[in-house]
């Protein structure tokens, strides 16, 4: 046997049969004093003196156990079980110290385990697919950081050829709903019963080049591709199955449609995957051939190689570098822009990582935004782990004697410190379960704040092994970190001195270490607090700008026609009866149909050419916003009609083309003049010519911030679009419509399915409304908040606690004529250089903070003099109202009283 | 006792232990009484240190151990070289008059 492993047996041996070993070794030591005493009994002693004086030769039997029991590794591991049980004792001993500290951490470990299963859900988790990193998408770079990652499906064929010797599979996915030109979900049938359905079309490798395996029946085969209908399959993904159909197993294998086109449900995708973004459920997967049929398009779309609707997804080969994809794909990009030419001046081609959140077009914000919370969490438990820095230290001056005895017993300052440490280490234990939990809670709170979207968003902030890890592996830091301080300062001291003295030794130090802790909590809460207080004023800013309508007492409701196969006749038809029965109800004072309705999920944009308008150099055509409308769109909404008129029922395919424009349209193409009777084109389609019957004012679309962007409506009579949001503005509560409104709809088309049920205020809370900037306002505030009282808490008790170390101090200058006045100054100096110094350094941390949050903020500016101003006062006044009850305590002190105490 | 007797070269300790337990079996008291007469006097083991020894060597598979009788009739664990014990014991020692002849020589030289 190795010796290691022998030394590891009999080390276990012995852990194990601790006992016997124990009791071995003594029968040794007597049989050594009996040895002895035998020895001196011969040179002449009595039995009892040589007993004796062998004993005393031998020294305490215990510590010559401890000597041997040393010798070994097993040795480490028994006193560190002794340390963590005797740990416990001690803390049982004091339960309400223990359940302080294990609570402040917690609070402190919670905030940093909710922010970390926030950014693992937004960016740390890879996809749960084979070798994800081998996955990438290909795009051609654009200006800046974004990029164009359409392709025809000539492209994909193309590039899969050319591409053998560095990507092992090539597949692609268009998106459904969009390939129309229209967005939103499809409608899916079973038994009857339609639901909207965000489905995606694939090649038929798609599943394989992820390399995933079926939850239930199969996947999509490679065979099952490009021909259009041939294979009406669909593959639906796990979390959609389970919401709708609770997770039935019989629906594998039954018939259902697709906007009304027959298909077979053949499968149910892996549990965790949502498609290639982790945050997005695409709930639907069919064949790229069955897109033509199920989204009304027109057949020879996929062979048109101008018709660029597909994302392309590529895995990269096993043993082929990054490098060398790059070089190949960048080769292949300039063959494709020469054979298929694109409209725009494309650069190189390029494989990009299928990192999650997907691919993101534009800079993405979300490291800077992660690396900013997490920041502000361990902020948080900066000032949890001194205050209970704190803590353990005023406990440690309390155990200065426990540890001088132990140290006088022989006790070593490692084995010493090793104890305190193991006491700190099971505070951080109780405080990760307990943040742990805290986290979870969070969480869960973050998790039931409703999201106001059709997109089926998977906000479900996944509490996997690395949230655990990375909450445990706080905890374990922020234990030592707590842990090694007072520890050290505990045992510092010479032990005879502290015997004598009864722990009153030299304090300079810990003033000045007390100074520093009490410094770093007014600098966290002051940087906590300041950036809290730029997200709410940048929040605050958005919910005060000015919308351009009028969001109260509207309610939104949602249909698609398309989704149980209407044409586009009969869907025409359904929305002008559903005008004229929703207008005769009781309470509607107006109603509507939009588009996109503002701050929705979807947002429209074109390329128009002018007449007489000289576009800048380089950009032929201009990019406008455009939305489709039915009459009394802008009365329901509450915008003002400037100019000219509103669309009216005449305003029908039987005559031309016309459109209502927005003030941003009109300064931007006719600055002066007067846009009626103007007319503008399609760039591409220079037929589809629009006359100006009218112009609004400029209202929100897209984005809550920023400029007005110019935009033009369209009459729906004229264009026809199957996903329309039916608005109603009431004289009473909107909501209150709601339920009669689905019974109208049902009562004109039994199985439409009616969704996006929610009031116009309700709608401004969406993802693409205040929903980041609300939630980003609320995590940083809540952080702050509890920065604040922690730092409150921490500096209170530390200042309270240097007034009760003075009290004899503050006696003595009393009892010689010191009047309390001069004593509360005394109190005020020390602190007040303290809270100063922790304030300046708090600015400089709040204004690095503030840059790092620069690109979230809207309507305030990162150095927002007010914010800073205000906060800094409220610090300031915190910390002195921290200081003021100690420091009175001390200014009441009885002379006589505190020459006594002691 | 002097600090400057009491001290035994770290490290050499385990060889004298060895050296004394080839002269035959022998317990922790016998073993310290004997490096104590062989070095006349010299060196005073302690049994702090001399026990952690035998438990060292013991673990490391130098030495093994029984219980007996001593002469005196009591029990008492005895300690035996091994194979691997005396082995080791050798090239210690050799090495030790190597090292003692190169620091003789060393002192000689710089006279």
């Amino acid at each position: 046997m190795p010796p290691f492993l022998k030394n590891l047996f009999a080390g276990l041996r012995s852990l194990l049969r601790k006992q016997g070993a124990d009791r071995e070794m003594e029968e040794e030591l007597r049989s050594y004093i009996e040895s002895a005493a035998e020895a001196k009994m011969r040179a002449g002693m009595t039995r009892e003196a040589a007993l004796r004086a062998a004993r005393i030769e031998m020294g305490s039997a215990e510590a010559v156990k401890e000597e041997i029991r040393d010798a070994g590794w097993e040795r480490a591991i028994e006193s560190l079980w002794q340390d963590v049980r005797y740990g416990a004792r001690m803390l049982r001993k004091s339960p309400g110290f223990t359940i302080v500290i294990i609570l402040t951490l917690a609070l402190g470990i919670g905030a940093n385990c909710a922010i970390f299963s926030i950014v693992n859900w937004l960016i740390l988790r890879p996809l749960p697919i084979s070798q994800p990193k081998q996955m990438t998408f290909l795009a051609f770079a654009r200006g800046g950081s974004t990029f164009d990652n359409q392709f025809s499906s000539s492209e994909l064929l193309s590039i899969r050829e050319q591409s053998k010797g560095v990507f092992s599979a090539v597949s692609g996915l268009a998106f459904g709903g969009s390939l129309g030109g229209y967005s939103g979900p499809d409608g899916l049938t079973v038994d009857g019963t339609t639901s909207p359905v965000t489905a995606v079309y694939v090649t038929g490798n798609f599943f394989s080049t992820l390399g995933i395996r079926p939850y239930l029946g199969r996947l999509l085969l490679p065979s099952e591709t490009v021909d259009a209908g041939a294979d009406p399959v669909v593959v639906l993904s796990y979390r959609y199955w389970q919401t709708r159909f609770r997770g039935d197993p019989s629906i594998v294998g039954k018939q259902a449609a697709i906007n009304g086109h027959s298909v077979t449900i053949v499968g149910i995708g892996p549990r965790d995957f949502l498609g290639i973004t982790p945050i997005i459920d695409m709930q639907a997967y069919l064949p790229l051939g069955m897109a033509p049929i199920a989204e009304r398009i027109r057949p020879d779309l996929l062979g048109d190689p101008k018709a660029r609707i597909l994302c392309v997804l590529a895995r990269v080969g096993s043993h082929t570098s990054m490098g060398q994809v790059q070089a190949a794909v960048a080769v292949i990009g300039e063959r494709l822009a020469k054979q298929f030419p694109r409209p725009r001046e494309e650069t190189r081609l390029m494989a990009r990582p299928l990192r999650p959140p997907g691919f993101l077009n534009g800079g993405d914000p979300l490291p800077v935004l992660s690396a900013l919370f997490l920041t502000l969490a361990a902020l948080v438990l900066l000032l949890a782990g001194v205050n209970v820095v704190n803590l353990l230290l005023v406990r440690a001056s309390v155990r200065g004697r426990e540890m001088a005895v132990r140290a006088a017993l022989g006790a070593g300052r490692g084995r010493l410190v090793r104890q305190l440490l193991a006491e700190s280490l099971l505070l951080a234990a109780g405080g990760g379960i307990g943040g742990f939990g805290f986290g979870l809670l969070a969480a869960q709170t973050l998790r039931s704040i409703p999201l106001y979207t059709d997109v089926p968003l998977a906000f479900d902030l996944p509490f996997d092994w690395r949230v655990f890890a990375y909450t445990f592996g706080v905890a374990l830091v922020a234990g030592l970190l707590v842990g090694i301080v007072p520890a050290l300062r505990a045992t510092r001291s010479d032990p005879t001195q502290v015997l004598h003295e009864g722990g009153r030794g030299s304090t300079g130090s810990r003033e000045r270490l007390r100074g520093v802790l009490v410094a770093a909590q007014i600098c966290g809460a002051l940087a906590l607090l300041s950036t809290a207080g730029l997200f709410i004023r940048s929040l605050e800013s958005m919910r005060h700008a000015d919308l351009g309508f009028d969001p109260s007492h509207v309610l939104n409701l949602t249909v698609d026609p398309n989704q149980i196969g209407y044409t586009q006749a009969q869907g025409q038809a359904f929305f002008r009866t559903l005008l004229d029965r929703v207008r005769t109800m009781p309470g509607v004072v107006s109603a509507s149909l939009v588009r996109n309705v503002p701050l929705g999920d979807d947002s429209f944009a074109a390329q128009i050419t002018v007449p007489g308008y000289n576009p800048p150099p380089g950009q032929p055509f201009s990019s406008v916003q455009y939305n489709v409308v039915s009459p009394d769109y802008f009365r329901t909404m509450g915008m003002r009609l400037l100019r000219g008129r509103d669309f009216t029922d005449a305003d029908n395919a039987s005559v031309s083309s016309m459109a209502v424009i927005n003030q941003a349209m009109a300064a931007r193409f006719w600055p002066g003049g007067n846009p009626l009777g103007r007319t503008f084109a399609l760039a591409n389609n220079s037929a589809r010519s629009f006359t100006i019957v009218g112009v609004v004012n400029n209202s929100r679309t897209d984005a809550i911030f920023g400029s007005f962007q110019p935009v033009f409506f369209q009459p729906l009579a004229q264009h026809y679009s199957p996903v329309m949001t039916l608005q109603i503005r009431s004289a009473v509560r909107p909501e209150a419509m709601a339920g009669s409104l689905v019974r109208l709809i049902e009562d004109l088309a039994p199985s439409m399915p009616v969704f996006g049920i929610r009031t116009m205020a309700e709608t401004l809370e969406s993802p693409n409304g205040l929903l980041v900037f609300e939630l980003g306002a609320e995590i940083v505030a809540s952080l702050g908040l509890l920065g604040l009282i922690l730092a409150v808490v921490g500096v209170y008790g530390v200042v309270s606690y240097a007034a009760s170390q003075r009290t004899r101090e503050i006696g003595i200058r009393m009892a010689f004529g010191a009047r309390p006045p001069e004593i509360f100054r005394m109190m005020y100096r020390r602190t007040g250089w303290v809270l100063v110094a922790g304030m300046c350094v708090g600015l400089a941390l709040s204004s690095a903070l503030a840059r790092l949050s620069a690109g979230f903020l809207v309507g305030v500016k990162p150095l927002d003099p007010l914010t800073f101003v205000t906060v800094t006062a409220v610090m300031a006044l915190v910390a002195m109202a921290a200081c003021y009850v100690p420091a009175r305590q001390a200014m009441r002190i009885d002379p006589m009283e505190a020459l006594r105490h002691e | 006792m002097s600090d400057e007797r009491a001290a035994i070269l770290k490290g050499t300790l385990d060889m004298l232990i060895l050296k004394v337990v080839a002269l035959g079996p022998s317990h922790g008291y016998a073993i310290s009484q004997r490096i104590q007469q062989i070095s006349k006097d010299y060196f005073h083991l302690q049994e702090g240190s001399l026990y952690p020894a035998l438990y060292r060597l013991e673990n490391r598979g130098l030495l093994e151990a029984e219980w007996r009788a001593t002469d005196t009739g009591r029990e008492a664990k005895f300690y035996k070289l091994t194979k691997k014990g005396r082995k080791r014991l050798e090239t210690e020692m050799e090495s030790w008059e190597r090292m003692t002849e190169a620091v003789a020589l060393i002192l000689r030289t710089a006279e």
